[in-house]
């Protein structure tokens, strides 16, 4: 019976399963704090704070101006103090305007003041193309994992978005929590019973053989799509969701790879400098020369017209052809590519 | 106020620093001289409890928040026994358990910080304050404006103290900022606000405390603006742009004198308590050093401690 209970699921909205988590989180300690634009009576942008302002009040959940700077420096400064500020930041394009107190304050704070002070706080923001152009549908993650001092969480499941942002909430630095437009009209299973999903942990979406793509966020669905229609054409894929990009499972990827003995990362993000070549090149301190492919976006803006945007971030098509070229690169099997 | 603390305190910062900058290995400071006034009037307005925060001009207002001359000398010359083990060294000191939440070296990067401090403590219980001391060069900063803007709304108990020493590096304050007087920001967002001569501790102790005390009772933010004047350059690895002419008239409205001037001719002081103050100061400079000379550096190894 307690085991039936343990792996009970419901179904719920990807915004759902958010709210559930920062409302069980602002029960269980009253430091926790929701902080900004239209997150109270609204209940934010994507409906994922619904129902917080009408239970915690106005004291605890608090709408900002459109200041990011501030939203992100008073939440930074009440962790310091002893709060545990949840920030939300609409666009990840605009995270950019609070960068100074997550990045020269926040991260660094326990180092700087010698283990006197720390900042426990989440950003949460939502990254990934959805037709809003080029200020709005940027994925900069990848920009803020050479931060030290700071976690990623980078969801793409409800349950992935409950654990992992209750887990967020409990951390003792702060924590940058991206979630993806594409993913919040998605429903899925999420245990019934309280759940953390650990932070620095990958999970295996997929086995397979011939091949490891490591992905994350709403990539790790492309990427799930690709591996469909790969599987009819006989190539195995074997599928990693990051969920943390820093710090990052490098352990979990290289078991992988040894196993298949080819990498294709994905990212919606750009490719220079980013996550897959973070992944590809660490991959290959540990394992020596592997077949490698990076995807990503193209090198241009996002815009905001339709054939444009598809034409510009990775789809399902663009990951088969990469794994196709890559494990046809037989005669030079180190030749890496991009696309 | 209590008079004799406050100038010993003015006195204090001037020693400090002059022994510091005899030294060889002083490394790269932000001096406080000139402007010990604003630092000791805000501090000597503060409750314990309350936290102050500074900007990389941060020795004066540490040591008149209180902190141990000792340690505050080892955390500027990166010694292990500094309150932050040497990591911070001037730019980011800090000593929250002291009422020094601390510095922070982006100009107005410490404001919204201060805002998030004050939040906290709003939250936490009544009674308690925040002041952030940021120079002339932070009110050009958008941070300003986002920090006013939200510290009004949500009534924050916040005490905003600009001081204002009239040059960001070597731009003139006329040249980079168009309020005829900085405080003047303050006043679309309804916040009280005042500007006062910086030299002048009791001015600005007046005017702090005033402050002070209706943040307290949960009245909201002020801005206080006290105008003063650093003696040395911008940094010690700054070179002077100001001219000889300029910097001698400065300092014929040095704080310390002018203060010590006023409690003389009220008969608060006397040449022999003078001596005692400066004897005092003295030795507590000397130990301060001695403290800071025997302290260890940190290992190297502990380049990996705390830094997630």
């Amino acid at each position: 019976m307690a085991s039936e209970m343990a792996s009970a699921t419901v179904k719920l909205f990807y915004r759902e399963a958010i709210a559930r988590a920062v409302r069980e989180e602002m029960m269980r300690d009253p430091r926790v704090i929701l902080i900004g634009q239209d997150v109270a009576a609204m209940g934010g942008s994507y409906k994922e704070f619904v129902g917080l302002f009408e239970q915690f009040g106005a004291s605890r959940v608090r709408n900002t101006p459109v200041a990011e700077a501030s939203m992100i420096g008073l939440g930074v400064g009440a962790a310091a103090a002893g709060m545990r500020p949840l920030v939300s930041i609409t666009y990840m394009d605009f995270l950019m305007l609070g960068l100074d107190p997550l990045v020269n304050y926040g991260a660094k704070l326990r180092y700087k003041s010698g283990g006197q002070l720390s900042a426990p706080v989440v950003v949460k923001t939502t990254a990934g193309a959805k037709g809003q152009g080029v200020a709005h549908s940027q994925c900069i993650e990848s920009w803020l994992m050479n931060v030290p001092g700071l976690k990623i969480v980078a969801p793409a499941t409800p349950a992935d978005a409950y654990g992992l942002l209750k887990s967020a909430l409990r951390e003792d630095g702060p924590v940058l929590y991206v979630d993806h437009k594409r993913l919040f009209p998605g429903a899925g299973e999420v245990p019934c019973v309280e759940d953390l999903i650990p932070i620095g942990k990958s999970i295996l979406r997929r086995h397979g053989r011939d091949i490891t793509i490591v992905a994350h966020s709403y990539m790790v669905r492309v990427a799930e799509a690709a591996a469909d229609r790969l599987a009819a054409e006989g190539i195995s894929c074997e599928i990693i969701d990051l969920r943390s990009l820093a710090p990052l499972d490098l352990a979990a990827i290289c078991e992988s790879v040894a196993r298949t003995s080819a990498l294709l990362t994905l990212e919606e993000g750009q490719i220079p400098c980013g996550v897959g070549g973070e992944i590809a090149f660490r991959v290959q301190e540990e394992l020596g020369p592997v077949r490698v492919a990076r995807v990503g976006a193209l090198p241009v803006p996002v815009s905001s017209n339709p054939v444009l945007e598809a034409a510009c971030i990775p789809d399902a098509e663009r990951v088969c052809q990469a794994v196709r070229q890559i494990l046809s690169a037989s005669r030079n099997p180190v030749r890496n590519v991009s696309q | 106020m209590d008079t004799l603390a406050i100038l010993r305190s003015m006195l204090l910062i001037r020693a400090f620093e002059d022994a510091l900058i005899k030294r060889p290995d002083h490394g790269f400071q932000l001096l406080s001289s000139g402007q010990e006034a604003v630092a000791v009037g805000v501090c000597a307005a503060l409750h314990d409890g309350d936290q102050l925060l500074s900007s990389g001009r941060s020795i004066g207002p540490a040591l008149a928040r209180g902190l141990d001359p000792g340690i505050v000398m080892a955390e500027l010359l990166g010694k292990a026994a500094g309150p932050c083990g040497g990591k911070a060294g001037r730019g980011h000191l800090a000593q929250p358990s002291a009422g020094f939440f601390g510095a922070h070296a982006v100009v107005a990067g410490n404001l919204t910080i201060a805002a998030g401090v004050a939040l906290a403590m709003q939250l936490q219980g009544p009674s308690h304050i925040v002041a952030c001391l940021f120079g002339d060069g932070a009110c050009g900063a958008g941070a300003l404006h986002e920090t006013l803007n939200i510290a009004a709304l949500w009534k924050l108990p916040l005490l905003l103290v600009c001081d204002n020493n009239q040059y960001s590096v070597s731009t003139r304050r006329s040249e980079a900022l168009a309020p005829a007087r900085l405080s003047d920001l303050a006043m679309p967002f309804g916040i009280p606000s005042a500007t006062v001569d910086g030299m002048d501790v009791t001015a600005v102790y007046d005017a702090a405390l005033a402050f002070a005390q209706r943040a307290r009772s949960g009245e909201g933010p002020a801005f206080l603006e006290c105008v003063s004047y650093r003696f040395a350059s911008h940094s010690t690895a700054t070179r002077e742009t100001r001219s000889a002419a300029e910097l001698k008239a400065a300092r014929e409205l040095c704080p310390i004198r002018r203060f010590a001037a006023q409690l003389e001719e009220q008969g608060g002081l006397t040449a022999g308590i003078r001596e005692t103050l400066e004897r005092d100061v003295d030795g507590q400079i000397t130990e301060a050093m001695r403290f800071a000379d025997s302290a260890a550096y940190p290992l190297a190894s502990e380049a990996l401690v705390d830094g997630v």
